[in-house]
C-alpha cells in the first residue's frame, strides 16, 4: 500500500475551483498523461492516462467512480486502472479548505495498490513522480480557472458508494 | 527477454527527429542505448516506435567559445572524456565523464542519453548542476532552453515534453576563468563497470592563487544520488566563500552536504552510509577543486 498525500494553495474561491475539479473536460485537459477521459454517468468515468517514470510509462485503461462529491468540500474517487503487466488500484481524495484570505487549500490524499513494473520502481520514486504529477495537474486547472475557461460542474456521488482503500 | 516489437526509425537531422516525435507521441528516443535497449529487454518499456538518434551527426560535437561551452546532446563520454579544452576550462565535466562504466560504455553512451535518463546517480546531471548549465529542448515548432535546476523534477522525471529531444547543453565559463580555478568530479562505486554510490562535483574560484592563503571567490557544490534528483547544496557553496579552505569552513561544508543529503537506501549502501559519504566526498572534492585551483 502506498501513500500520498498534499496540498496546495490557491487564491480562488472553492465554488469556484469546485466546478473545475467535477468537470470531466478539464480534467481531461489537466490529468498528466491523460488521452480521453468519457463520462458513462454523473458518477463514472472511464479513461486512457499514460504514466510511469521515465521510459517506463504504461497506458492505463481507467475505471474511476465517484465516491463522494459534497459540494464544494470533498471529493473523493476510487479509481482502477490496467496496463500492459502493470496495474493500479486508488483512492483519493480532496478536500477544499476555505481560507481567511478569501483563497483555498486543497488537501489532497492517496492511497494505492499499484503492481507489475511500475511497483518495482519503488515507492520514493514513485512518491517524488506523483507530487510533482499532482502539483502539475492543480497547476493547470487553477490556470483554467484564473483565465476563465468555462467549466460546469457535472459529477456526482455514486449512491451507495464506498471506497474500497479505507 | 527480448524486447517487444517495436518500429525502428533512424533519422538523420534534429527537424526529421522532431517531426517523427510529432507523429508518434509514445516515441522513445535513443542515444547511445547504454540504458534503454537493457530497459527494453527486461521488457519495463515497451515502445512502440524507436528514433536512433545515432546518425544525427549535428548533434555530436563541442564548442568551446568565449562566453559559454556548448556541447551537443549526441557526444559520447569518450568525445568529453579526452577533450584537452574541456579539461582545461571545464575540468568537472571530463572528470565526470572518464568515471562513467568501462571504455565499451564510454563509446557508445552520450551526454544527452544521460541527462534524458535523469538517472540521479548518473554523473553529468549533477556536474552540469554544479556548472549553472542550461539545455536547449527542441520540438517541431519551438525550442527553449531551461536551466539544469528546473529540468531534474524528481526520479527519472524531467520537465522533457513528449515531444521535445534535448539538442544541447551550454555552460557558462564567465565565473571559471581556468588560471584560478579548479574543479573536481568525486565517484564512491563498488565496482569500476557499476553506478557510483555517491558523487559529489565541485569548484573552485580563489581570488588570487599565488597568496598565502587564497580567497574562495566563488565555490559550488553538487552531489549524485544523494536524493531522489542531483542536489545542489548551497549551503555548502555559502560556507566557503569568502573565506580560505581552512579546516574549519570545510567542515561546515561538508556538514552542510550531509544536512541536504535525502538519499533513498540502495542494496549495498544504506541511507546512513549515504548521508555520511555524501559529506565526506564533498569534503574530498572540495580540498582537491582548492588544491587545483591554487597550484597554477
Amino acid at each position: 500500500m502506498l501513500e500520498f498525500e498534499g496540498d496546495f494553495e490557491s487564491d480562488l474561491p472553492r465554488d469556484e475551483l469546485w466546478k473545475y475539479f467535477t468537470d470531466p473536460d478539464v480534467l481531461a485537459e489537466c490529468a498528466p498523461g491523460c488521452d480521453t477521459i468519457k463520462m458513462q454517468s454523473p458518477h463514472e468515468l472511464t479513461a486512457t492516462i499514460a504514466v510511469g517514470v521515465g521510459s517506463v510509462k504504461p497506458t492505463f485503461d481507467v475505471d474511476a467512480v465517484v465516491t463522494a462529491a459534497d459540494e464544494p468540500e470533498l471529493l473523493e474517487m476510487q479509481a482502477d486502472g490496467n496496463a500492459s503487466r502493470n496495474a493500479f488500484d486508488l483512492v483519493a481524495e480532496m478536500a477544499l479548505v476555505e481560507l481567511d484570505a478569501g483563497g483555498t487549500r486543497v488537501d489532497w490524499a492517496a492511497r494505492a495498490e499499484v503492481s507489475g513494473m511500475i511497483a518495482s520502481l519503488g515507492q520514493r520514486a514513485l512518491g517524488s513522480v506523483s507530487n510533482k504529477l499532482v502539483t502539475d495537474f492543480f497547476e493547470d486547472l487553477e490556470e483554467k480557472a484564473r483565465e476563465g475557461e468555462p467549466a460546469e460542474s457535472k459529477l456526482e456521488a455514486a449512491p451507495q458508494a464506498e471506497a474500497s482503500l479505507e | 527477454m527480448k524486447p517487444a516489437p517495436f518500429e525502428y526509425h533512424r533519422p538523420t537531422s534534429v527537424s526529421e527527429v522532431a517531426s517523427l516525435l510529432t507523429e508518434h507521441h509514445d516515441a522513445e528516443l535513443m542515444a547511445g542505448n547504454q540504458s534503454l535497449g537493457i530497459v527494453m529487454a527486461n521488457r519495463l518499456a515497451t515502445p512502440d516506435h524507436i528514433i536512433d538518434l545515432n546518425r544525427v551527426e549535428d548533434l555530436d560535437y563541442v564548442n568551446v567559445g568565449e562566453d559559454e561551452i556548448e556541447i551537443g546532446a549526441m557526444t559520447t563520454h569518450r568525445t568529453l572524456e579526452r577533450s584537452a579544452e574541456l579539461a582545461e576550462r571545464v575540468r568537472m565535466l571530463p572528470e565526470a565523464a572518464e568515471q562513467i562504466a568501462g571504455p565499451s560504455v564510454r563509446n557508445r553512451g552520450t551526454l544527452g542519453g544521460s541527462i534524458g535518463e535523469a538517472d540521479p546517480a548518473g554523473n553529468y546531471p549533477a556536474a552540469l548542476l554544479a556548472l549553472d548549465a542550461t539545455l536547449t529542448l527542441r520540438s517541431a515548432d519551438d525550442s527553449r532552453t531551461v536551466p539544469v535546476d528546473d529540468y531534474f523534477i524528481a526520479y527519472m522525471f524531467t520537465d522533457l515534453r513528449e515531444d521535445e529531444i534535448i539538442e544541447s547543453a551550454a555552460i557558462p565559463t564567465e565565473p571559471f576563468p581556468p588560471e584560478r580555478t579548479g574543479m573536481a568530479f568525486l565517484e564512491l562505486k563498488p565496482a569500476a563497470q557499476t553506478w557510483p554510490t555517491v558523487s559529489a562535483g565541485t569548484a573552485v574560484r580563489v581570488d588570487d592563487p599565488d597568496a598565502d592563503d587564497p580567497v574562495i571567490e566563488e565555490a559550488r557544490v553538487a552531489l549524485a544520488n544523494a536524493a531522489d534528483v542531483p542536489l545542489r547544496v548551497p549551503d555548502a557553496e555559502e560556507a566557503l566563500e569568502g573565506e580560505p579552505l581552512t579546516e574549519e569552513t570545510l567542515d561546515a561544508a561538508a556538514a552542510a552536504a550531509t544536512e541536504a543529503a535525502d538519499p533513498e537506501a540502495e542494496m549495498h549502501a544504506d541511507e546512513e552510509f549515504k548521508v555520511e559519504v555524501a559529506g565526506e566526498y564533498a569534503k574530498r572534492s572540495l580540498e582537491t577543486s582548492y588544491r587545483r585551483a591554487t597550484d597554477t
